[in-house]
């Protein structure tokens, strides 16, 4: 299993979700994602969209104020 | 000075203290209009548009008892169609732009996002320019367009609780069907490391629905509040914004009133929920988002002055009423959402910030 890392910092919403899918169509299935993001809805949109797609979430952390990190597998 | 308007000066205060109620739930509670429009194209998901129908569902209900029982006195005026329609557009349009409506864009500059300073600015000056400034002349001409039945309550001639009874049926439907919908899937939380009160008000994922209901009740408080201080409405952001920007210019008190001190709430209250939560950074955009958030500011005090109000003065608030108006704006809103977004979200010019997304391999 490999992880990719995709930063988003400093983007406003709906872009973190717009390059998670993205991100997630180039790489293989079994593969985790980790999604770094400062866009507060992304709170919400993020696990929402993995929750939707079946995708099994291995870690959601608060990294400081107004930062977030989530990560999402390929199944 | 007349001893009511002395009272009057003092229950001004009754708008800062909701708005800053309403800016905290906003915030905590992730509710972003302007998502919920956009949602509906770009992932084609009625959950966030659901819970915005929760609002005026609620509201309503409220602010019709409230006629009823002779607190507050609505009254039907004309429906400006043409101005509803071009402002409405405009101003959904705009609000891609912008990142966020007129509310979401003083909410999110409570939480530090300087692109929404940006746009909150711009929609000030716009605002007023197109209010009371040098293009006031376009908005009293586009405006003047109007048919004269302004409800459809008085249109069709029936009690206008059948149309409450209808609305809420509908959206109480599509509440059930988005909860059994969410009932078949885990979606994760953050790890608690707070409890108690301060879990809930400054950690814990507010669902939508909840967050539409609380809305909702502050929504009907604010119709006698603001009605106790002479301002006959509910909740407005746009033109006490216009406001604002003339205030600036010329230090008039006349127009400090109930609404300014809404808006001006609505930045406190968010700033403290993102400060509580740990969610207040200074967020700089890159130049794209600059540019796109100053156009989208004075895009939403166009649009929002043509149509005779914003996502909350026009498609929450006189949607609730049963306007003409309102429900012809909230329509053209999400029309022009749509149009923006895909342009500026599903179209090529930009997928995400950058052409492709950087990706790290680390393991």
């Amino acid at each position: 299993m490999t992880q990719h890392v995709l930063e988003t910092d400093g983007q406003v919403c709906p872009f973190p979700l717009v390059e998670a899918r993205q991100a997630m169509e180039q790489i293989a299935s079994g593969d985790e994602l980790i999604i770094n993001f400062d866009c507060t809805q992304g709170t919400d949109s993020i696990p929402q969209w993995a929750a939707e797609n079946g995708y099994p979430v291995t870690d959601f952390s608060k990294r400081g104020a107004a930062e977030w990190s989530i990560t999402v597998r390929k199944s | 000075m007349t001893l009511d308007q002395v009272s009057d000066g003092h229950m001004i205060i009754t708008g800062l203290l909701l708005g800053a109620v309403l800016g905290f739930v906003f915030q905590r509670g992730r509710f972003c209009v302007t998502g919920a429009f956009r949602d509906l194209f770009t992932i084609r998901s009625t959950r966030w548009f659901t819970a915005f129908m929760v609002i005026v569902a609620v509201q309503s209900i409220g602010v019709f008892a409230l006629d009823a029982l002779g607190v507050i006195n609505l009254e039907g005026g004309t429906f400006p169609w043409l101005g509803t329609i071009l402002g409405g557009f405009i101003f959904g349009f705009a609000i891609i732009l912008a990142g966020g409506c007129a509310t979401g864009t003083y909410y999110r500059a409570g939480e530090g996002l300087v692109g929404s300073w940006f746009a909150l600015i711009c929609y000030i000056a716009g605002a007023a320019a197109f209010r009371f400034g040098p293009l006031a002349g376009t908005t009293d001409a586009v405006r003047s367009v109007e048919m004269q039945d302004g409800n459809l309550q008085e249109a069709l001639g029936v009690t206008p609780w059948i149309l409450v009874i209808l609305l809420v049926a509908g959206v109480g439907v599509a509440v059930l069907r988005q909860l059994n919908r969410e009932r078949q899937m885990h979606k994760v939380q953050l790890p608690a490391l707070k409890s108690g009160i301060s879990h809930v008000l400054t950690e814990k994922a507010w669902h939508p629905f909840v967050t539409a209901a609380i809305i909702g009740i502050i929504a009907i408080a604010a119709w006698p509040l603001s009605w106790a201080t002479g301002r006959e409405a509910g909740l407005g952001i746009t033109g006490p914004s216009a406001q604002i920007g003339v205030f600036l210019g010329t230090g008039d008190m006349e127009l400090v009133d109930w609404g300014m001190m809404l808006v001006l709430g609505l930045l406190i209250g968010s700033f403290i929920a993102a400060k509580a939560s740990g969610e207040f950074k200074i967020r700089v955009p890159d130049a794209q988002t600059t540019v796109r958030s100053i156009i989208g500011g004075l895009g939403m005090g166009w649009g929002a002055a043509w149509a005779g109000g914003c996502t909350i003065g026009n498609a929450m608030v006189n949607t609730a009423t049963f306007s003409f108006q309102g429900w012809t704006a909230l329509l053209f809103m999400v029309l022009g959402t749509g149009v923006a977004a895909k342009i500026f979200i599903m179209g090529g010019g930009r997928k995400g910030a950058t052409a492709t997304p950087k990706l790290t391999t680390v393991s």
